[in-house]
Protein backbone atom coordinates (compact mmCIF):
# COMPACT_ATOMS: atom_id res chain seq x y z
CA UNK A 1 0.00 0.00 0.00
CA UNK A 2 1.16 3.49 -0.80
CA UNK A 3 0.18 5.62 2.17
CA UNK A 4 -0.84 8.56 -0.01
CA UNK A 5 -4.32 9.86 0.74
CA UNK A 6 -4.49 12.83 -1.65
CA UNK A 7 -4.89 12.24 -5.39
CA UNK A 8 -5.36 15.76 -6.69
CA UNK A 9 -4.87 19.29 -5.35
CA UNK A 10 -7.43 21.63 -6.87
CA UNK A 11 -6.75 24.99 -5.26
CA UNK A 12 -4.63 26.67 -2.59
CA UNK A 13 -3.85 30.01 -1.05
CA UNK A 14 -0.56 30.02 0.87
CA UNK A 15 -0.95 30.07 4.68
CA UNK A 16 -4.72 30.10 4.33
CA UNK A 17 -6.57 27.31 2.56
CA UNK A 18 -6.20 24.27 0.30
CA UNK A 19 -8.65 21.99 -1.49
CA UNK A 20 -7.85 18.42 -2.53
CA UNK A 21 -9.49 15.21 -3.65
CA UNK A 22 -9.24 11.60 -2.52
CA UNK A 23 -10.69 9.10 -4.97
CA UNK A 24 -11.96 6.08 -3.10
CA UNK A 25 -11.39 2.92 -5.16
CA UNK A 26 -12.65 -0.58 -4.47
CA UNK A 27 -9.01 -1.68 -4.79
CA UNK A 28 -8.01 0.15 -1.57
CA UNK A 29 -6.31 -2.20 0.86
CA UNK A 30 -8.35 -0.99 3.81
CA UNK A 31 -11.61 -2.31 2.36
CA UNK A 32 -10.58 -5.92 2.92
CA UNK A 33 -11.06 -5.56 6.67
CA UNK A 34 -13.18 -2.44 6.88
CA UNK A 35 -15.49 -4.19 6.74
CA UNK A 36 -15.68 -7.70 5.32
CA UNK A 37 -18.67 -7.77 2.93
CA UNK A 38 -19.48 -4.12 3.75
CA UNK A 39 -16.70 -1.84 2.44
CA UNK A 40 -16.71 1.67 3.95
CA UNK A 41 -13.79 4.09 4.09
CA UNK A 42 -12.36 4.19 7.64
CA UNK A 43 -13.00 7.52 9.34
CA UNK A 44 -9.37 7.81 10.40
CA UNK A 45 -8.30 7.58 6.76
CA UNK A 46 -10.36 10.71 6.09
CA UNK A 47 -8.51 12.33 8.98
CA UNK A 48 -5.21 11.19 7.51
CA UNK A 49 -6.20 12.70 4.16
CA UNK A 50 -6.84 16.02 5.94
CA UNK A 51 -3.49 15.75 7.76
CA UNK A 52 -1.66 15.08 4.48
CA UNK A 53 -3.44 17.99 2.81
CA UNK A 54 -2.24 20.17 5.70
CA UNK A 55 1.29 18.98 5.02
CA UNK A 56 0.95 20.02 1.39
CA UNK A 57 -0.33 23.46 2.39
CA UNK A 58 2.68 23.94 4.66
CA UNK A 59 5.03 22.73 1.95
CA UNK A 60 3.72 25.08 -0.73
CA UNK A 61 3.48 28.00 1.74
CA UNK A 62 7.12 27.60 2.85
CA UNK A 63 8.73 26.92 -0.52
CA UNK A 64 9.08 23.25 0.53
CA UNK A 65 10.93 23.93 3.77
CA UNK A 66 8.18 22.78 6.20
CA UNK A 67 5.78 19.91 6.78
CA UNK A 68 2.97 19.39 9.29
CA UNK A 69 2.38 16.49 11.69
CA UNK A 70 -0.93 16.18 13.54
CA UNK A 71 -0.83 15.45 17.28
CA UNK A 72 -4.21 16.68 18.65
CA UNK A 73 -7.73 16.18 17.37
CA UNK A 74 -9.97 18.64 19.14
CA UNK A 75 -13.14 17.29 17.57
CA UNK A 76 -13.98 15.14 14.57
CA UNK A 77 -17.50 14.20 13.44
CA UNK A 78 -18.43 11.67 10.77
CA UNK A 79 -21.66 11.87 8.77
CA UNK A 80 -22.71 8.76 6.88
CA UNK A 81 -20.45 6.41 4.98
CA UNK A 82 -17.89 7.03 2.24
CA UNK A 83 -18.10 4.12 -0.18
CA UNK A 84 -16.03 2.66 -3.02
CA UNK A 85 -16.43 4.84 -6.10
CA UNK A 86 -16.90 8.05 -4.10
CA UNK A 87 -14.79 11.14 -4.65
CA UNK A 88 -14.04 12.79 -1.33
CA UNK A 89 -13.38 16.51 -1.69
CA UNK A 90 -11.44 17.95 1.23
CA UNK A 91 -11.14 21.60 2.17
CA UNK A 92 -8.82 22.89 4.85
CA UNK A 93 -8.70 26.32 6.50
CA UNK A 94 -6.17 27.82 8.90
CA UNK A 95 -7.93 28.77 12.15
CA UNK A 96 -5.25 30.42 14.22
CA UNK A 97 -1.56 30.26 15.11
CA UNK A 98 -1.44 30.39 18.91
CA UNK A 99 2.11 29.18 19.54
CA UNK A 100 5.40 29.19 17.70
CA UNK A 101 5.70 26.08 15.53
CA UNK A 102 2.08 24.99 16.07
CA UNK A 103 -1.01 25.40 13.88
CA UNK A 104 -4.76 24.84 14.24
CA UNK A 105 -6.88 23.78 11.28
CA UNK A 106 -10.48 23.19 10.39
CA UNK A 107 -11.19 20.63 7.70
CA UNK A 108 -14.29 19.33 5.95
CA UNK A 109 -14.83 16.45 3.56
CA UNK A 110 -17.79 16.16 1.20
CA UNK A 111 -19.01 13.65 -1.39
CA UNK A 112 -21.20 15.13 -4.14
CA UNK A 113 -21.81 18.15 -1.88
CA UNK A 114 -22.85 16.06 1.14
CA UNK A 115 -20.82 16.53 4.31
CA UNK A 116 -19.00 13.37 5.42
CA UNK A 117 -16.39 14.59 7.90
CA UNK A 118 -15.68 17.75 9.92
CA UNK A 119 -12.54 18.06 12.01
CA UNK A 120 -10.61 20.55 14.08
CA UNK A 121 -7.06 19.50 14.79
CA UNK A 122 -3.64 20.85 15.60
CA UNK A 123 -0.05 19.81 15.37
CA UNK A 124 3.50 20.91 14.94
CA UNK A 125 5.61 22.01 12.04
CA UNK A 126 8.86 20.26 11.18
CA UNK A 127 11.58 20.98 8.67
CA UNK A 128 10.57 19.04 5.57
CA UNK A 129 14.12 17.88 4.86
CA UNK A 130 14.04 15.82 8.09
CA UNK A 131 11.22 13.73 6.61
CA UNK A 132 11.52 13.80 2.82
CA UNK A 133 13.69 15.10 0.01
CA UNK A 134 12.23 18.61 -0.51
CA UNK A 135 12.84 18.59 -4.27
CA UNK A 136 11.09 15.22 -4.58
CA UNK A 137 8.14 16.64 -2.61
CA UNK A 138 8.05 19.69 -4.87
CA UNK A 139 7.83 17.37 -7.86
CA UNK A 140 5.08 15.34 -6.15
CA UNK A 141 3.12 18.50 -5.40
CA UNK A 142 3.36 19.52 -9.05
CA UNK A 143 2.03 16.10 -10.04
CA UNK A 144 -0.90 16.42 -7.60
CA UNK A 145 -1.64 19.99 -8.71
CA UNK A 146 -1.37 19.07 -12.41
CA UNK A 147 1.42 21.61 -12.82
CA UNK A 148 3.64 19.26 -14.72
CA UNK A 149 3.58 18.26 -18.36
CA UNK A 150 3.44 14.52 -18.94
CA UNK B 1 -1.87 -4.04 4.02
CA UNK B 2 -4.27 -5.68 6.43
CA UNK B 3 -6.18 -2.87 8.08
CA UNK B 4 -5.90 -4.39 11.57
CA UNK B 5 -4.19 -2.44 14.31
CA UNK B 6 -4.07 -4.90 17.15
CA UNK B 7 -2.25 -8.24 17.32
CA UNK B 8 -4.23 -9.80 20.13
CA UNK B 9 -6.97 -9.04 22.62
CA UNK B 10 -5.64 -9.88 26.07
CA UNK B 11 -8.68 -9.21 28.26
CA UNK B 12 -12.30 -8.37 27.59
CA UNK B 13 -15.08 -7.72 30.07
CA UNK B 14 -18.51 -7.55 28.54
CA UNK B 15 -20.03 -4.03 28.42
CA UNK B 16 -17.09 -2.65 30.42
CA UNK B 17 -13.53 -2.83 29.10
CA UNK B 18 -11.08 -4.34 26.68
CA UNK B 19 -7.29 -4.56 26.47
CA UNK B 20 -5.07 -5.61 23.62
CA UNK B 21 -1.57 -5.32 22.23
CA UNK B 22 -0.04 -4.14 18.99
CA UNK B 23 3.61 -4.30 18.02
CA UNK B 24 4.81 -1.68 15.57
CA UNK B 25 7.59 -2.89 13.30
CA UNK B 26 9.63 -1.24 10.60
CA UNK B 27 7.97 -3.55 8.07
CA UNK B 28 4.55 -1.86 8.40
CA UNK B 29 3.23 -1.00 4.96
CA UNK B 30 2.22 2.54 5.91
CA UNK B 31 5.83 3.47 6.65
CA UNK B 32 6.69 3.24 2.95
CA UNK B 33 5.56 6.83 2.50
CA UNK B 34 5.63 8.03 6.08
CA UNK B 35 8.40 9.12 5.64
CA UNK B 36 11.35 8.24 3.39
CA UNK B 37 13.96 9.98 5.60
CA UNK B 38 12.40 9.25 8.99
CA UNK B 39 9.99 6.39 9.70
CA UNK B 40 7.20 7.52 11.99
CA UNK B 41 3.90 5.91 12.86
CA UNK B 42 1.02 8.09 11.61
CA UNK B 43 -0.98 9.54 14.51
CA UNK B 44 -4.28 8.31 13.08
CA UNK B 45 -3.08 4.70 13.34
CA UNK B 46 -3.09 5.03 17.14
CA UNK B 47 -6.64 6.35 16.93
CA UNK B 48 -7.68 3.41 14.72
CA UNK B 49 -6.06 0.91 17.13
CA UNK B 50 -8.19 2.22 20.02
CA UNK B 51 -11.28 2.46 17.79
CA UNK B 52 -10.94 -1.13 16.54
CA UNK B 53 -10.69 -2.59 20.03
CA UNK B 54 -13.66 -0.58 21.33
CA UNK B 55 -15.63 -1.60 18.24
CA UNK B 56 -15.01 -5.25 19.10
CA UNK B 57 -16.02 -4.62 22.71
CA UNK B 58 -19.40 -3.26 21.56
CA UNK B 59 -19.92 -6.18 19.18
CA UNK B 60 -18.83 -8.75 21.77
CA UNK B 61 -21.09 -7.15 24.40
CA UNK B 62 -24.12 -7.63 22.12
CA UNK B 63 -23.29 -11.30 21.52
CA UNK B 64 -22.28 -10.32 17.97
CA UNK B 65 -25.78 -9.05 17.13
CA UNK B 66 -24.53 -5.46 16.66
CA UNK B 67 -21.77 -3.77 14.71
CA UNK B 68 -20.40 -0.34 15.59
CA UNK B 69 -19.55 2.60 13.34
CA UNK B 70 -17.50 5.60 14.41
CA UNK B 71 -19.47 8.86 14.69
CA UNK B 72 -17.43 11.24 16.86
CA UNK B 73 -13.96 11.77 18.34
CA UNK B 74 -13.15 14.41 20.95
CA UNK B 75 -10.08 15.20 23.02
CA UNK B 76 -7.60 13.05 21.12
CA UNK B 77 -3.84 13.15 21.65
CA UNK B 78 -1.33 11.12 19.64
CA UNK B 79 2.45 11.22 19.28
CA UNK B 80 3.32 13.07 16.11
CA UNK B 81 6.71 11.51 15.51
CA UNK B 82 7.14 8.04 17.01
CA UNK B 83 9.56 5.61 15.41
CA UNK B 84 8.44 1.95 15.06
CA UNK B 85 10.04 -0.76 17.18
CA UNK B 86 7.76 -0.74 20.22
CA UNK B 87 4.93 -2.71 21.76
CA UNK B 88 1.78 -0.81 22.57
CA UNK B 89 -0.81 -1.75 25.18
CA UNK B 90 -4.23 -0.58 24.08
CA UNK B 91 -7.04 -0.07 26.59
CA UNK B 92 -10.66 0.84 26.03
CA UNK B 93 -13.67 1.39 28.29
CA UNK B 94 -17.36 1.84 27.69
CA UNK B 95 -18.53 5.00 29.48
CA UNK B 96 -22.23 4.83 28.61
CA UNK B 97 -24.45 2.94 26.25
CA UNK B 98 -27.99 3.20 24.90
CA UNK B 99 -29.97 1.23 22.34
CA UNK B 100 -28.67 3.50 19.56
CA UNK B 101 -25.09 4.31 20.51
CA UNK B 102 -22.12 3.78 22.82
CA UNK B 103 -19.70 6.33 24.28
CA UNK B 104 -16.23 5.16 25.23
CA UNK B 105 -12.70 6.26 25.92
CA UNK B 106 -9.32 4.77 25.18
CA UNK B 107 -5.61 5.03 25.82
CA UNK B 108 -2.32 3.53 24.66
CA UNK B 109 0.66 2.82 26.86
CA UNK B 110 4.25 2.11 25.81
CA UNK B 111 6.91 1.16 28.38
CA UNK B 112 4.76 2.45 31.24
CA UNK B 113 4.04 5.79 29.60
CA UNK B 114 0.65 6.88 28.27
CA UNK B 115 1.41 8.03 24.73
CA UNK B 116 -2.08 8.42 23.22
CA UNK B 117 -5.66 8.80 24.37
CA UNK B 118 -9.22 9.54 23.30
CA UNK B 119 -11.39 11.30 25.88
CA UNK B 120 -14.66 10.65 24.02
CA UNK B 121 -15.39 8.25 21.19
CA UNK B 122 -18.95 7.70 20.04
CA UNK B 123 -20.21 4.77 17.96
CA UNK B 124 -23.56 4.23 16.30
CA UNK B 125 -25.04 0.74 16.49
CA UNK B 126 -26.02 -1.30 13.47
CA UNK B 127 -27.73 -4.64 13.35
CA UNK B 128 -25.20 -7.30 12.45
CA UNK B 129 -25.74 -8.95 9.07
CA UNK B 130 -24.06 -12.22 10.08
CA UNK B 131 -23.48 -12.71 13.84
CA UNK B 132 -21.95 -16.17 13.32
CA UNK B 133 -19.40 -14.81 10.90
CA UNK B 134 -18.59 -11.88 13.19
CA UNK B 135 -18.01 -14.31 16.05
CA UNK B 136 -15.63 -16.40 13.96
CA UNK B 137 -13.77 -13.25 12.89
CA UNK B 138 -13.49 -12.09 16.51
CA UNK B 139 -12.02 -15.43 17.55
CA UNK B 140 -9.53 -15.40 14.69
CA UNK B 141 -8.40 -11.78 15.02
CA UNK B 142 -8.41 -11.56 18.81
CA UNK B 143 -6.83 -14.94 19.52
CA UNK B 144 -9.57 -15.55 22.09
CA UNK B 145 -12.42 -18.02 22.24
CA UNK B 146 -15.77 -16.47 23.08
CA UNK B 147 -16.94 -17.61 26.47
CA UNK B 148 -19.76 -15.45 27.73
CA UNK B 149 -20.58 -15.00 31.38
CA UNK B 150 -24.30 -15.53 30.75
Amino acid sequence: MRYLLIDHILYWEPDSTIVGVKNVAMSEDFFEFHFPRFPVMPGVMMLEALAQLTGWLHAISSNFREWFLMDRIIKCSFYGFVLPGDQLELKLTVLETPLEGRRVYSGMGTVRGKKKVMAEFQGRVLPLDELEDPEEQRHNFNVLAREIRF
Amino acid sequence: MRFLFYDAITTIEKARSIEGVKTFSLSEEFLRNHYSRSACVPGVIFVEAMAQLLGWLITYSSDFKMSAALILLEGVAVPSHMRPGFRAEIRGEIVSSSRRDTMGKGEIWVDGERIAWIDRILYGHFESIAPGELKRMYEYYSGKKTVHED
